[in-house]
């Protein structure tokens, strides 16, 4: 066997392991992003990790704002349970996103286990679609848990990584299918129009299992998608936030 | 003055009687020990003392100063009935050194008589209580003392004599009070007790021949009495939200566990694995030798019809998960937001319980909201040109954020009809501005009070857009 057929041997064999081969995804119907995802889109059935820098640590309100539009789509389909250490999260907010504020449970726990045992005990359930979990950051056995749940009825989990009072999280080895980096970037109103533009994010895609990473300018959408593709970052480290402008 | 409040059986031999003055009975009875009445503790006491009587009925009525009425409807034959039950009551309170007289009657009324008048533990039936009643004294039917006097005058003593009177010239004499008093001892008018918990037909009662204490053996008697209860909702077709397990220990105390489930429900195995995980707070003490449970808030449960498409009632679905999450978090750190018509961003989102329908009226699109809302406005140090203008740049937790584009302002005065009328300030007024900083992160900030009012305006930070 030639040395580049094995190599496609031990890729298929590494996909099958990974289980991304037949998963159901959830397309961004924008080539730029879905190309970079296993099989063309976000990965169903699995969990995913978004988290911000600096203040983000402990707000967590970009990072929060962009699972929500990515989570809205699944909504469709069944209950989202958001799993919440403080409960500051202002369902009229989402509902402003765009995201069907009457399809989401909200649940207040008190410290990060009772969080992780939470969201692994709402994406196990039927019913459920997509559990939402504020936690600071789940270590291999706790991503392990969180994915076999996810496996038991296609449920869909998004971790959003915060710590309630600063300081660094700790970025460890993660069992995530795709990791997310999101920042707040600057709006661009339509021309003409007085106020702010639907909310912009720099969103990283930091790991991908399956996947190739790539960072991108994503836009709140009412189109198909409740996120558009507004520019390409490519592939390169990105510049720290404050250095970056878009024109205008 | 010092007078008698209680006289035990040994000093009623000596001829002391309630309301005797201190000074009087002491001499009477110079080796007398008087010891001050406590009202407080004696009313704590019949408190716990309801508690403890739960373990022979849940609905336990408290009548100050010293009595306590058992509502035993659909418990009795858990001893095989009324007399076998009072005499069990009477026993384990008399153990305690408490002395009890007793009676079961149809109404409370008539119990009431017959325990403080009657032949001491009188159990009458339906037919024998105009009987009973009869020659007891006007003063067992819980009148006022002036109308208890007046009836007296007239030379009427007993419930007997006074009940032969013809009904009308009577009622015009006395009044209502004397009337309804007479008919709720003879049964004839109903009685509202005001019980501890509300009385609940599904109760169920297990005891153990020797005190239970392992862990192994609460879980069993768990398990036993929520199938037996289950059994009994389901021949009845019906299910409960609530189940109150009680665990009554041998020194008189009772270790309580709720379970509460999201839709109506009866099924034993799910309802007795939401109770385990909480035995481990139970302290069965010296032993448990009762336990008593309880369904609340039960309604008709029709059978659950076996659906051959998948389409079936979401709720359904997601109820164990809402059980398993209320029951181990509380039953407030779950819920679903509603929208509630009020301005007030702090009032705008009701929670709901998840499984409730909600209303379908959903927030004013048009009003930006953030996707955080702060507890409490955070204070910031804003710089603003003129009145009315966004700010240019604002401080908050030590950071300068310079602003780039604004919306705004949105004014939203105090809901002045929730505050007393004197106490509404028109000064108290928030202009609130959605402003975006360099950076592109998005603040709901607002101006608190106007300019040219006596104190400055300040600015707060209220919420974070994503």
């Amino acid at each position: 066997m030639s040395r580049q057929a094995r190599l496609e041997a031990v890729r298929s064999q590494l996909i099958v392991l990974q289980g991304a081969a037949g998963r159901p995804v959830a397309p961004f119907g924008d080539a730029r992003v879905d190309a970079c995802l296993p099989g063309g889109g976000l990965p169903l059935g699995c969990w995913h990790e978004a988290g911000g820098e600096g203040m983000e640590i402990e707000t967590a309100a970009a990072a929060a704002a962009f699972v929500a539009l990515l989570a809205a789509p699944l909504a469709r389909c069944g209950e989202v349970v958001w799993i919440l250490r403080r409960d500051d999260l202002y369902a009229p907010g989402l509902a402003g996103l765009g995201f069907p504020a009457e399809r989401l449970i909200q649940v207040c726990v008190r410290d990060e286990a009772e969080a992780l045992a939470a969201l692994e005990d709402a994406l196990g359930a039927a019913g459920v679609a997509a559990a939402i979990g504020e936690v600071e950051t789940p270590d291999l056995v706790a991503g392990r848990r969180l994915q076999l749940a996810c496996e038991r009825h296609g449920a869909t989990g998004f971790v959003v990584r915060r710590r309630l009072f600063g300081g660094e999280v700790p970025h460890g080895g993660s069992a995530a299918t795709t990791r997310w980096r999101v920042a707040p970037a600057a709006s661009e109103p339509a021309p003409g129009e007085p106020g702010l533009g639907p909310p912009r994010w720099r969103a990283s895609l930091e790991r991908c299992r399956g996947g190739r990473l790539g960072a991108w300018i994503m836009e709140q959408n009412d189109g198909p998608h409740p996120v558009r593709v507004v520019a390409d970052l490519g592939d390169r480290q990105l510049d720290p936030p404050q250095s970056f402008r878009l024109a205008g | 003055m010092r007078r008698l409040a209680a006289v035990d059986a040994g000093a009623a031999v000596r001829g002391l009687a309630l309301g005797q003055k201190a000074a009087d009975a002491t001499a009477l009875v110079p080796e007398l020990v008087v010891a001050d009445a406590e009202p407080a503790a004696d009313a704590a006491a019949l408190t716990a003392l309801a508690d403890w009587c739960a373990r022979f009925s849940p609905a336990v009525a408290l009548d100050p100063p010293d009595g306590l009425f058992l509502d035993i409807t659909g418990a009795d034959h858990l001893w095989g009935g009324e007399g076998p039950m009072m005499a069990d009551l009477a026993r384990r309170l008399a153990a305690n050194g408490l002395p009890v007289r007793a009676a079961v009657a149809g109404s409370p009324g008539a119990a009431w008589a017959l325990a403080h008048f009657g032949p001491d533990r009188a159990a009458a039936g339906k037919e024998m209580t105009a009987a009973l009643l009869a020659p007891l004294p006007i003063a067992a039917l819980r009148l006022a003392s002036e109308d208890a006097a007046q009836i007296a005058r007239l030379g009427l003593t007993t419930i007997g004599a006074l009940a032969a009177q013809p009904r009308d010239p009577l009622g015009r004499r006395f009044g209502p009070a004397v009337m309804r008093r007479l008919d709720q001892a003879l049964g004839r008018a109903s009685e509202a007790l005001e019980f501890r918990r509300p009385p609940s037909p599904w109760f169920e009662r297990a005891a153990f021949a020797e005190p239970i204490s392992t862990p192994e053996d609460l879980a069993r008697a768990a398990g036993d009495i929520v199938q037996a209860l289950c059994a009994r909702l389901e021949t009845a077709g019906h299910g409960a939200r609530r189940f109150d397990l009680a665990f009554h220990r041998l020194d008189g105390r009772a270790e309580r566990i709720s379970v509460g489930l999201a839709l109506p429900g009866r099924d034993p195995a799910a309802i007795t694995r939401l109770i385990l995980p909480k035995l481990d707070y139970v302290d069965p003490g010296f032993g448990i030798e009762v336990t008593t449970l309880v369904a609340r808030e039960a309604e008709i449960l029709p059978e659950k019809q076996a659906s051959f498409t998948e389409s079936g009632d979401k709720r359904e679905d997601l109820a164990p998960l809402i059980d398993r999450l209320t029951n181990r978090l509380g039953e407030d750190a779950v819920w679903r937001a509603e929208a509630f018509p009020s301005h007030a961003p702090e009032r705008a989102a009701r929670r709901r319980p998840p499984l409730s329908r909600l209303e379908e009226r959903g927030w004013d699109p048009e009003r930006p909201r953030p996707l955080r809302l702060f507890r409490r406005p955070e204070p910031i140090e804003a710089t603003a040109p003129t009145p009315d203008d966004p700010p240019v740049l604002f401080r908050w937790r030590g950071q300068v954020h310079r602003i780039r584009r604004a919306e705004g302002p949105e004014r939203l005065a105090e809901e002045w009809w929730r505050v007393p009328f004197d106490r509404a300030d028109p000064a108290k007024a928030r202009d609130y501005y959605q402003v975006e900083d360099e950076a592109g992160a998005r603040f709901w900030l607002f101006r608190a009070g106007v300019y040219g009012a006596s104190e400055p305006p300040t600015w707060w930070l209220h919420g974070l857009f994503g």
